[in-house]
């Protein structure tokens, strides 16, 4: 089934130790119209993109990103972290609409 | 990290140009060298196209010097479809109470909306290493630039060729 509008994982390494720097990868579904194009029918098709990422680990915040249309369809975005402690990363997108999406992942220690 | 090819193709650039203006041999190269070590504002940095790109450079540098350094900008030399071009942005600079960088800046010179994409960041993050992908809508410079907490700026510049138009 194909995703919709919104969908969104965040994928963090699945043994961390405490202080470890990890890779985040996160990807949302999202059309990214930049408004500059048209339809099949020659309609233009409106602008329509992500322009607010943000980031929190334990509920405080620690990236912000500011986007245009400019970033390609279906945004990836990869960061790194200091895993210091077991919280969850969180990650809520905002689009030009104002439609909000959000996703998280848990950042927890091996016991191993 | 692996340095892109563009990198060492603009390193070359710049030391074939330092030898056509007749400062070829040990002495004045090695000088030159070590000015743009020292992340000195040289004339390899890519001209500023329109008024637009002035206007954020000057928004983002608030009048500080855009040193080139401890930035890095990787990008492919040729974009086949400028719908989908990845980037990857990294830097040595510390990501400390004390010392960190604030905001990473892309700026895709002749691109609709040039100021492309900004990165608030802060020290949780551990260090500088962000990749994405974007849109090109043709051959330009793309520039990354970095503003630390205590007001330094830092920048890498990448020339891609775009075959595809991917702004429409």
């Amino acid at each position: 089934m194909a995703p919709r509008v919104g969908d969104a994982r965040i994928r963090v390494p699945d043994h961390v130790a405490r202080g470890d720097l990890i890779v985040v990868n996160a990807i949302i579904s999202h059309p990214m119209d930049t408004g500059f194009f048209r339809n099949a029918d020659g309609d233009p098709i409106p602008a329509y993109f992500i322009r607010d990422v943000v980031v929190t680990y334990g509920g405080a915040e620690i990236a912000r990103f500011t986007w245009t249309s400019g970033i390609s369809r279906d945004p990836i975005i990869s960061f790194t972290l200091k895993a210091d402690r077991e919280a969850p990363l969180a990650m809520v997108w905002t689009d030009n609409k104002g439609d909000v999406f959000r996703q998280s992942a848990d950042i927890k220690f091996a016991s191993a | 990290m692996s340095r892109s090819d563009g990198s060492s193709r603009r390193l070359f650039l710049r030391r074939a140009l330092l030898a056509a203006a007749g400062v070829i041999g040990s002495g004045p190269l090695l000088q030159g060298e070590q000015l743009l070590a020292a992340g000195v504002p040289d004339a390899f940095d890519p001209e500023v196209p329109n008024e637009e790109v002035a206007r954020i450079l000057r928004e983002i540098s608030a009048g500080k010097p855009i040193r080139r350094g401890h930035l890095t900008l990787d990008m492919p030399l040729v974009a086949e479809d400028g719908r989908v071009v990845p980037v990857i942005i990294e830097s040595d600079l510390p990501m400390t109470p004390e010392h960190h960088v604030r905001a990473i800046h892309l700026i895709v010179d002749h691109n609709p909306d040039a100021h492309l994409a900004a990165f608030q960041l802060t020290p949780a993050i551990g260090s500088v290493s962000i990749s994405t992908r974007i849109k090109m809508k043709r051959t330009t410079w793309v520039r990354a630039i970095a503003a630390t907490n205590t007001g330094e700026i830092w920048a890498d510049y990448a020339r891609v060729q775009v075959t595809l138009n991917g702004c429409g």
